[in-house]
Formats: structure tokens, sequence, C-alpha cells
């Protein structure tokens, strides 16, 4: 009965392929695509209305041109984002309260809790991040396209099904539960020992996303690495590479090492599932070695995920200073030696679990050795700063609101790599705030200073300066509000992963879910101004919109802006898209201070 | 060699040296001190393992990229980051040029205007918001 139901899903699921492959192959010349050197150098390639691309959603199902996949990232991860943020939201808000009162189940908080990590690491962290890299490295390095347009198109592709997979626990589909693993997945609970319910299959779901969704990133990864060394124009030596490829190029590299060992363990994880082996199991290799192997990754994760935010800041920052980044290549010499010493530290997140006191000793030697190119990187932005000419646009403000939060995350993280003081503050609300002032008021600060400065870039038009100053301030206060209070809660020895607390703690819960909501309301204001001035936006009206040039701190990718729009305004017979750019004065809208976005 | 790690290579270089430093003051503590002595021997090795692969790791890297960098300096202009596709851009020397020519023209300049403040101060120091402000 069972088999027969399920042959029959496979058979539909196979003619349902063969539909697809059929419809694409009918849309689509194939023979079409000359990726590789088809615009003739990075100025006066491509761009919008392109003559060779096929119109409508099939452009968006096809392309391989970097800059579209670029954009195709990005939204994944702003989609990612805000199912992640709605999630916490709903966690916040059972947690203004001591007992579950408001989501009723503490199980159903354990799976927002796992989904939530999941979902802001590996589904919009990453992704913004290969969003900023696809969209502007080969137009800053002077290269065609990246260097496998396909694999970029595939390893992008990747990501939607991994997110059904990890989300699948939640869809409903009958006998399929969410994950409550937490994202560390630590083993005995996330080998479905024992009584409990995470034998499920919802498990076994979400684990098969996250290898998919490190396939996607591994590909990424290579094709960045090939790209950054044998696609660059022949001016960009190494010692002309600028900072955000620095570390883009870096970060590839540490997902080249981290992934391929999460797959692994992932799948050794399945196997213990599924086919009875003992990885994991205490009478095998036993809990402690998951730790090991998810940790060895799992600490170049957080570097993968924060280097290229650095590289955005050391990058648009001085834009907004007037001055070039002070100390150029001590950014680059310790955004490499993060790189390499990232892998030396993992087991600074098992001090407590009772290894080996001399191993923790030298873990710890490690990791303090790893905060100086940190905080050399946070003396430089500072420098570069200093008696500068500040403009306060929305993308400087999200950078100094980095810098400011990066601080703090920062010297938060260096008390928790000092074993005894991490004796008594692990698996404290303490840790949670240390890591969401990095992933939050650092990465994600970064992410939107880049957002704000790119998009004139992008769009051509201009954001509404006022409310991306709205959005900064609400997040900035909120930021601070919902994490030093976690950190205050870490003191008072609130644990973390848990959906009840005492009483004693409750003012503080509410303080941090109060930041939470200024989190939300500027988040919906984010995404409404990006939408908004995506469509109806005023036009920029140069090449320069920042006005780089009369500090000479102009770049490549404005560069080929310039060129584009030139292109655009002289073709007479262009489209809309052209007639657009053309026509000035758009409804006299002020696009001209826009500039100053003061 | 020598040339491509001259003086101002090796200052680049020092934002790695110091990590090294500190994993480099590890290791000689934890030879020197060993409260754990009673345990097995596999275990120290592990510890000093651990300390001395990344410490040669990020040698190796920090030489790596040191020559990577400072020879292609030495090898062809370099330009501010971001700025060597575009036409036109200065050169780091250029732009260093400059600022010189700068300094001179505004050390130069100071000196005029300092040499009149203090003839002014000198009949006019009843002032002292004017002259304080220096
Ligand atoms: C300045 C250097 C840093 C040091 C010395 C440091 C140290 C630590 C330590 C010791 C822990 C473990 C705490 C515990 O569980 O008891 C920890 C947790 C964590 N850190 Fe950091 N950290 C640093 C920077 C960062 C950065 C840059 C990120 C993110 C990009 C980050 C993300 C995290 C995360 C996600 C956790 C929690 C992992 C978990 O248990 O779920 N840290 N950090
Ligand atoms: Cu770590």
């Amino acid at each position: 009965m069972e088999t027969t139901g399920q042959l029959l899903l496979t058979v539909l699921m196979g003619a349902f392929l063969l539909g697809v492959a059929a419809f694409l192959a009918r849309v689509e010349d194939w023979r079409s695509y000359t990726p590789l050197g088809a615009g003739g150098g990075a100025v006066g390639e491509s761009g919008y209305g392109h003559a060779e691309k096929p119109a409508g959603l099939i452009r968006w199902f096809t392309t391989v041109d970097h800059k579209d996949i670029g954009l195709l990232y990005g939204l994944y991860a702003t989609i990612a984002f805000v199912v992640g943020g709605l999630m916490v939201m709903l966690m916040r808000a059972e947690l203004t309260t001591p007992a579950t009162d408001v989501l009723g189940s503490a199980t159903f908080y354990n799976s927002l809790l796992t989904s939530h990590g999941i979902t802001m690491l590996f589904l919009f962290g990453t992704p913004i991040i290969a969003a900023f890299a696809n969209y502007l490295v080969p137009l800053i390095i002077g290269a065609d396209d990246m260097a496998f347009p396909r694999i970029n198109a595939i390893a992008f592709w990747l990501l939607p099904p991994a997110a059904l997979l990890i989300w699948a626990g939640f869809f409903p589909i009958p006998e399929v539960i969410p994950a409550q693993t937490a994202w560390t997945m630590y083993t005995p609970l996330s080998a479905g020992v024992g009584n409990g319910n995470q034998m499920n299959v919802g498990v076994d779901l979400m684990l098969l996303g996250l290898h998919l969704s490190g396939v996607s990133a591994t590909m990424g990864a290579i094709n960045f690495i090939a790209t950054i060394f044998t696609e660059r124009a022949e001016e960009v030596t190494w010692a002309n590479l600028d900072i955000f490829s620095w570390t883009i190029l870096t970060q590839s590299g540490l997902i080249l090492f981290a992934f391929p060992l999460l797959g692994s363990a992932l799948v050794m994880l399945l196997l213990d599932r599924n086919f009875a082996t003992t990885f994991f199991a205490v009478e095998g290799g036993g809990p402690i070695l998951w730790q090991h192997l998810f940790w060895f990754f799992g600490h170049p994760e957080v570097y993968i995920l924060v280097l290229p935010p650095m590289g955005i800041v050391s990058y648009v920052l001085p834009r907004f200073s007037g001055r070039k980044l002070f100390g150029f290549k001590f950014v680059v010499y310790s955004t490499l030696a993060i790189g390499v010493l990232s892998f030396g530290v993992w087991a600074h997140h098992m001090f407590a679990t009772g290894i080996d006191p001399r191993l923790r000793a030298s873990f710890m030697a490690v990791s303090l050795a790893i905060a100086i190119p940190s905080a050399v990187k946070t003396f430089n932005w500072i420098t570069t700063m200093w008696n500068g000419k500040l403009r306060l646009t929305a993308p400087m403000l999200f950078c100094i609101g980095f810098v400011s939060n990066f601080i703090i995350g920062g010297v938060t993280g260096v008390f928790l790599a000092s074993i005894p003081v991490d004796l008594v503050l692990h698996d404290t609300y303490y840790v949670v705030g240390h890591f969401h002032y990095i992933v939050m008021g650092a990465i994600t600060f970064a992410g939107m200073a880049g957002i704000y400065y790119w998009f004139p870039l992008v769009t051509g038009r201009w954001y509404q300066r006022t409310l991306a100053k709205a959005h900064f301030w609400l997040w900035m206060i909120g930021t601070n509000v919902t994490f030093f209070a976690m950190v205050l809660l870490g003191y008072g020895g609130m644990p973390r992963r848990y959906a009840t607390f005492l009483p004693q703690f409750a003012t503080l819960h509410q303080i941090a879910t109060l930041g939470a909501f200024m989190l939300l309301v500027g988040g919906v204001i984010w995404v409404y101004n990006i939408y908004v001035s995506w469509i109806e936006g005023p036009h920029v009206q140069s090449g320069d919109p920042w006005r780089l040039d009369e500090t000479s701190l102009n770049t490549a990718e404005w560069d080929w802006f310039d060129a584009k729009r030139e292109t655009s305004l002289a073709a007479t017979d262009g489209g809309e898209e052209v007639k657009a750019d053309g026509g000035e004065v758009v409804d006299g809208a002020p696009a001209d201070d826009a500039a100053d976005d003061e | 060699m020598a040339r491509i790690f001259d003086r101002d290579t090796l200052l680049d270089l020092t934002v790695n040296v110091i990590p090294l430093g500190i994993i480099l003051f590890f290791v000689v503590a934890f030879v020197l001190v060993d409260p754990f002595g009673g345990l097995d021997f596999y275990g120290r090795v592990l510890q000093m393992g651990l300390l001395v692969f990344p410490f040669v790791a990020l040698a190796i890297l920090t030489y790596v990229s040191g020559k990577a960098i400072a020879g292609d300096e030495k090898r062809s202009p370099v330009f501010f980051q971001g700025q060597a596709t575009m036409e036109g851009a200065q050169t780091r020397h250029e732009a260093e040029a400059d600022i010189e020519a700068a300094d001179e023209a505004a050390a130069a300049a100071t000196a005029e205007a300092e040499a009149e403040a203090e003839a002014d101060a000198t009949d006019d120091d009843a002032d002292p918001d004017t002259t304080d402000e220096e």
C-alpha cells in the first residue's frame, strides 16, 4: 500500500522533471550563450535590456550573468532574513512572560530557535555575502564575469531546495515535525537517541538541506577563488587587489576547508540516525567527536560570515571619511591571519565539556592571538575616520554602527575566550549577547551599509534617505537594547535556549523584546524603502552619485556604472529603461541633493 | 629576496608578527609551567601541536602573501584599492608626491603665518583668546 503510493510519487516527480527539462529546452537556445568574454571587458558589458537575454521570468531562471545571479542571491537572502526575523519575533513575544503563555508550547519554541539560527546563518548570512561578491567582485577586479558562470548559477539554484528542506518541518506535511536540535545539532539529541521525538524525518530533511546549502557555498567558493586568481585585469596585481575582494578570497578559502567537513559530519550523523552506525554514539566515537567536527567547521564559519562584511566596511567607510583606508596592508594581512588562525580555536566552544585541560589552554592561547588582527582592523577604521571629513550618509552610519557594535561583540568574545570566565558564562545569555552583537550588530549592519551604498549602482535610483536614517537609528538603538539586555541576563545566570525562565529575569527579557520590536519596525521600513525606491525612486543624476571624484576616492564599479549610463543615454533607440534614464527631470524629485544624503 | 622584504614590507607584516608572538609566548609559558604533569604524554604533544601548527601555518601564509604583495608592488604600478582599472587614476606614488608637494607649500605658508603671528602677538598679547588659539 505505502510502497505503491511512493512509487507513484516517484514516477510523477520524474515526469514533472522531464517536463521541466523539455520546457527549458524549448524556450531557451542554450547555444546562444557565450558567457565568457561576451561583453568585451567589464565596461559596457550587459546591463538591463540586454538584447541577448530573454525577457521576463525566463531570464531570471536561465541567467548566468554574475550581476543577475548576485541579485537573485540578494532576493533570496532578503526572503530568508524576513522568515528568520519573523521566527525570532515569535520567540521574543514568548519570552515576555516567564511561562509559555504566548506560544503555549516549549516544543514549538525550540523548533523556532533551531530554524531561526540555521536560517540566519546559512540562508541569510552566506547568501547575502554571495550577493555582494557576485555583483561586485568581477566589476571591481575588471573580470568579464565569474570564471565559471554556469557553476555560479547552479550554486545559487541549489539554495531554494535547501531552504525548503530546512523549513520542511513547518509545512503542513503529516508526520514531519521541525528539528529542535538548535543550530549546533549536538548529539545524542540530534542522533535521535532516547525517548524524544528527534528521530523524526523532519530532522533528516533539515540535515539534508543544510548539506545542500554547504554544497552550494563550496561551489561558490571555488568559483570566487578561480575568478580572483585568474580573471583579474592585468593592472589588478596582488598589490592592487581591493580589500573587499581580499576578504572574499579569504572567505572562500575558509569555505573550501570548512564546509566539506560539515558535509562529512552531517553524512555521518545521517548514517547514525538511519543506518545504525555509531560515529557519535557513546559506545562508538562519542558525542564529543561531533562537537569537535562541528566546531572545526563552526568557528571558521563565524569568520566566513564576518570577513566579507569587514571588507565592505573597509571599502565603504573611507569613501565617506574623505580619506584612503588607513593602513590598507595591515587590513589585508590581518584578514589573512584571521583566515589561518580561525582553524586553530574551535574548542573554545567546548571549554565546559571536560576535555583535557592542556588542550583547553592551547585553544585559549590561539583565541587570544586571533583577537589581535580583529583589533588591528578596528583601530584602522577608527584612524581612517579620525579628523576625516565625515559625511553621515546612510551607508556611513551603518559602517560606524558596525564598528561600534563590533567592539562590544569582540570584547565580550575575548572574555569568553578566557577559560575561567567561560566556565561561568558558558551557555548563558551572555554568549547569545556576544554573538548577536556580531551577527546582527556587525554583519547585518555591514550588509545594510552595502545595500544602501550600492543601491544607486544597481537600480540607478535613490532610496529615501529619511527612511534610511530612521532604519539606522531604530536598529542601532534596538540592537543595543536587545543584546545588552542579553549580556546582563547572562551575568545574572539566565541559561540560553529555554522557552521559560525564573521570574527574576522578566524585566530584562521584556527589555530585550522591546528592542527586538524596534528591530522589527526598522526592518519593515527597510523593506518598504528598498521596494518603493527600486520602482519609483528618483533617478541618479550622474555616474558618480556619491561624488567620490571630489576626493579622488572613486572606484572601478562606479566607473562601470558611469560608462553604462553614458552608453544608454547615447543609444536613442533603446528600450523604456533608456528613456527613463535620459529623462533627467523626474517629477521634480530632489534627485540632486539626494547625493548629499545628509 | 632581501629586496622584496625591505623595511616597509617588514613593517607591514608586524600585524601578523604580534599574534605569532602571542602564540610563542604561550608555547614558552606552557613549557615552563605544566600544572598537569601527571597526565599522559600524548596530551602534552597535542597541546604543543595545537600551538605549533597555527604558528607555522600563519608564518608560511604571511611569508607567501608578503612576497606576492610586496613583489607586485615592486614590479608594477600601485594604485589605491579599487582604482587600478580606472582611466586616469593616480598611482600611489604620484599621490604621495602630490601630498609632499602640498605639505611643503603648506609648511612654507605656516612658517610665514607663524612669523606674522609672533610679530602680532608682541604688540597684542592683551588678548589671550586669539593668541591661545594656536
Ligand atoms: C574577537 C574574537 C572572538 C572571540 C575571542 C570569540 C570567542 C567566543 C567564545 C569563547 C565563544 C564560546 C562561548 C561559549 O559557548 O561558552 C563564542 C561563541 C560564539 N561566537 Fe565568538 N568570538 C569572537 C568573535 C566572533 C565573531 C567574529 C563571530 C561571528 C561572526 C562570533 C560568533 C560566535 C557565535 C555564533 C558563538 C556561539 C556559538 C554557539 O554556541 O551557538 N564570535 N565566541
Ligand atoms: Cu568560536
